[in-house]
């Protein structure tokens, strides 16, 4: 195995650690909503709430970076330049994001000045992370381009894929440079932060996962080279043709020119459009290859990922893109349910994927199957959907009450949020999020233990 | 927009999708496993996914532009599929062959 | 060249991004000019100087802010320095104290809290001035600010975060001064309802 495998698995591990870190404080944040004397004066929501998305976007970028670093070697024939490097960056980076958190949950908060921006908490959705461990981040970023690209100058090997993924990189690198100022015009800041926020999300994350998603391909089902190729290209045209001035559908309300209106709600209304080509596809090599595989976790989490984007991102953001709907639904639930359907359809079930052929691998097995990854399978993907949909009637009933009748005050807000539509659909989230939780700790059971113990499948015949 | 054609707009445009979605995915099993009642189970879906796309610009309060767009989309949604399916079979040829 | 040739593809992705990455560009540059303050869609910081109204434009066909007459913020009118001075500080507290994560601005954060984008023009300061025993607006929002825990009237409530009086008199003037911008009728009927009641 290559060294860069190794540190490929110390990211996943670090990962799937931050999932699980993910997934409380998630369930903290949701709780806050059904009894908020919870924690106050202690800690409160805002705190829960950094640490669930900002740990999300941790575990699913380092989720991306073992990807690469296991299928990389591969791909060159060699251990990739400036190993070394990397693999002392990547305790720098796991213990910076522990620092981070404890600074979060044992300080919360500085005073109005530079000092805490720079080493407590820059108070910007996503990119809370002090200034010093943005850095950090910027440092392992570029570490990162330095193994892919230094590798393939020295090879001389650019592949389709490593190129696209080359290409990638840059803007990754370039777009996170936007999560250090403090600008104080309000519009002018959102501005640039949905940049990085949509153009890193639904442009160069959308990139890195369809290369992963193509070696993954090449793996798992044995397709070729050239069509993994041909169709990460489609997909680079489609998902940036439309994704690029998707943009625009962040820029409806935050100040900027009314022609975002139409420009925003047109590409996004486009992006459903390649996303029902997915499906398509996804379906073509289920049916081609008879549902049959090696590596049955990976194949199913491959075809949530699918028809998770599919939904999530397609039905989920068409109900709201159009200004008109949008005027009503931005900012409430309904956009919680949207965002939470979408990153799990278009990254999470994508690197969970990769995990299980990662393991595969590893422990050298013939088959990958049993019975408790379709446990953690259902109840992550039930409870996600339970999730969303207990959201979308609460953000329904907000839109509604808040929104349309209201008018949006504070008042209006309470009585929205007072509604029983909202309210219970606030308690069923927090159902829904106990059994994604189950699920979480089934599949981190499965990911220890999978082609460890005694074949399921033997035991189960052996039983009848 | 009245705070009813909200939610109906709202719900008719997620059906809209969610309808072109279930029609691309039967129309692909369709396909697949060369069965016509599968296929005509699709164009069913699609059916009932041109009802919403009508549905949508005669009942909802959306500007026209955006209806427009909604019926141009409905043809985009119909012809994916096939193109997809096409040019899967085209790239996967070599493969199959060899 | 062929469409089953990956080169084909290739051209297409090159092609479509670069297109739509040079459009992104010319509308941005566009967009800035309309967004610094001054431009088009947003205002002087020195509008807090200002009586600030947010009324339905017939022609637009959405909400908007209009501006009109002094009503200069504390009682005293600042110049376009003091202004911005405030600006700055309130923009701080917002992101020292990570106000956005549990409030929204221009709809964009956490929906634990009301949104912010126009709470300067919101009605429910009348109910807290007098909660708070205080004359103005502006001197009940202060009042609030830094105790908010004092003026609880809802299950769900703002933490202290202390805030200091120089920070509540900043942050006041960041809320006046958002009211102001040009949202593209974001909220709708921002006010109004309670108005007809």
């Amino acid at each position: 195995m290559y060294r860069s495998q190794k540190l490929a698995l110390k990211y996943l591990t670090a990962a799937i650690t931050l999932f699980g870190i993910m997934t409380v404080a998630g369930l903290m944040s949701a709780y806050y909503y059904i009894n908020p004397d919870f924690l106050f004066g202690i800690l409160h929501f805002n705190i829960a709430k950094i640490l669930h998305i900002d740990t999300m976007i941790i575990w699913l970028l380092m989720g991306f970076m073992g990807a690469i670093y296991w299928f990389l070697p591969e791909e060159f024939g060699r251990e990739l330049v400036g190993i070394k490097l990397a693999e002392i960056l990547f305790y720098v980076f796991f213990g910076a994001v522990v620092v981070v958190a404890v600074v979060f949950i044992v300080v919360q908060y500085g005073n109005s000045d530079e000092t805490a921006l720079w080493f407590i908490n820059q108070g910007r959705k996503y990119v809370e992370a002090p200034r010093w461990a943005a850095i950090g981040v910027v440092v392992v970023m570029a570490v990162f381009a330095y193994n892919v690209i230094g590798t393939a100058y020295v090879t001389g090997k650019v592949s389709g894929i490593t190129a696209v993924l080359m290409v990638d990189l840059v803007p990754l690198l370039v777009l996170y440079l936007d999560a250090f100022p403090a600008i104080s015009n309000m519009s002018a800041d959102l501005f640039w932060w949905w940049w990085l926020v949509h153009l890193w999300v639904e442009a160069t994350w959308e990139v890195l996962i369809g290369c992963i998603m193509a070696w993954s391909l090449m793996q798992l089902l044995g397709t070729s080279r050239r069509i993994v190729e041909t169709w990460l290209y489609i997909e680079v045209a489609l998902v940036l043709g439309t994704g690029i001035l998707g943009l625009g559908h962040h820029y409806f309300w935050i100040g900027a020119p009314s022609y975002w209106l139409t420009i925003g709600g047109l590409f996004s209304a486009f992006e459903p459009l390649p996303l029902l080509g997915m499906v398509v596809h996804a379906v073509y090599d289920a049916g081609t290859h008879h549902m049959k595989t090696t590596n049955r976790p990976a194949f199913y989490w491959l075809m949530a990922e699918a028809f998770g984007n599919f939904l999530g991102g397609g039905v989920w953001g068409f109900m709201m893109t159009l200004p008109q709907v949008n005027l009503y639904a931005h900012g409430t639930q309904w956009t919680v349910s949207h965002g939470h359907f979408a990153f799990w359809g278009a990254y999470a079930c994508g690197v969970l994927s990769v995990i299980y052929l990662v393991i595969q691998k590893l422990r050298s097995l013939t088959q990958v199957d049993g019975a408790l990854w379709k446990w953690s399978f259902a109840a992550l993907n039930l409870g996600l959907v339970g999730m969303v949909g207990a959201l979308l009637v609460s953000g329904f009933a907000q839109a509604f009450i808040e929104r349309a009748i209201g008018g949006s005050t504070h008042d209006a807000f309470i009585a929205g949020q007072s509604s029983p539509w909202f309210v219970e659909g606030m308690v069923t989230r927090f159902i829904f999020g106990l059994m994604f939780a189950a699920g979480y700790v089934a599949l981190v059971w499965d990911l220890l233990t999978i082609g460890k113990r005694a074949p399921v499948l033997a035991t189960a015949g052996a039983a009848e | 927009m009245s705070e009813i054609g909200l939610l109906q707009s709202a719900l008719l445009l997620g059906v809209y999708v969610a309808l072109a979605g279930s029609y691309g995915l039967v129309y692909t099993i369709a396909r697949i496993q060369d069965a016509i009642s599968l296929y005509r189970l699709s164009l069913v879906l699609y059916g009932l996914h041109g009802l919403t796309a009508i549905a949508i610009v005669a009942w909802t309060p959306l500007h026209i532009g955006w209806k427009g767009l909604i019926v141009a989309s409905s043809a985009a949604f119909l012809a994916i599929p096939p193109i997809t399916w096409r040019l899967l079979q085209r790239t996967h040829e070599p493969e199959v062959r060899g | 060249m062929h469409v089953d040739d990956p080169a084909f593809w290739r051209a297409g992705a090159i092609s479509t991004v670069s297109i739509m990455s040079v459009v992104l560009v010319m509308l941005t540059i566009d967009s800035l000019a309309a967004i610094s303050p001054g431009g088009s869609n947003v205002p002087l910081y020195t509008v807090i100087n200002q009586h600030i109204d947010y009324k339905f434009d017939d022609k637009r066909g959405n909400d908007m802010p209009v501006i009109r007459g002094a009503e200069p913020l504390f009682g005293k009118a600042v110049d376009a320095a003091a202004a911005e001075a405030l600006i700055d500080k309130g923009k701080m507290v917002i992101q020292s104290r990570s106000c956005i994560d549990c409030h929204t601005f221009f709809g964009n954060g956490a929906y634990y809290a009301p949104d912010l984008t126009k709470a300067w023009l919101d009605p429910a300061w009348e109910t807290w001035k007098i909660i708070t025993g205080t004359k103005t607006r502006e001197d009940a929002m202060v009042k609030f600010l830094m105790h908010p825990d004092k003026y609880r009237i809802w299950t769900r409530a703002m933490p202290n975060l202390d805030i200091t009086q120089q920070e509540a008199e900043a942050l006041v003037a960041y809320l006046k001064w958002m009211s102001a911008v040009d949202t593209n009728g974001f909220p709708a009927n921002f006010g109004r309802m309670q108005q007809k009641q």
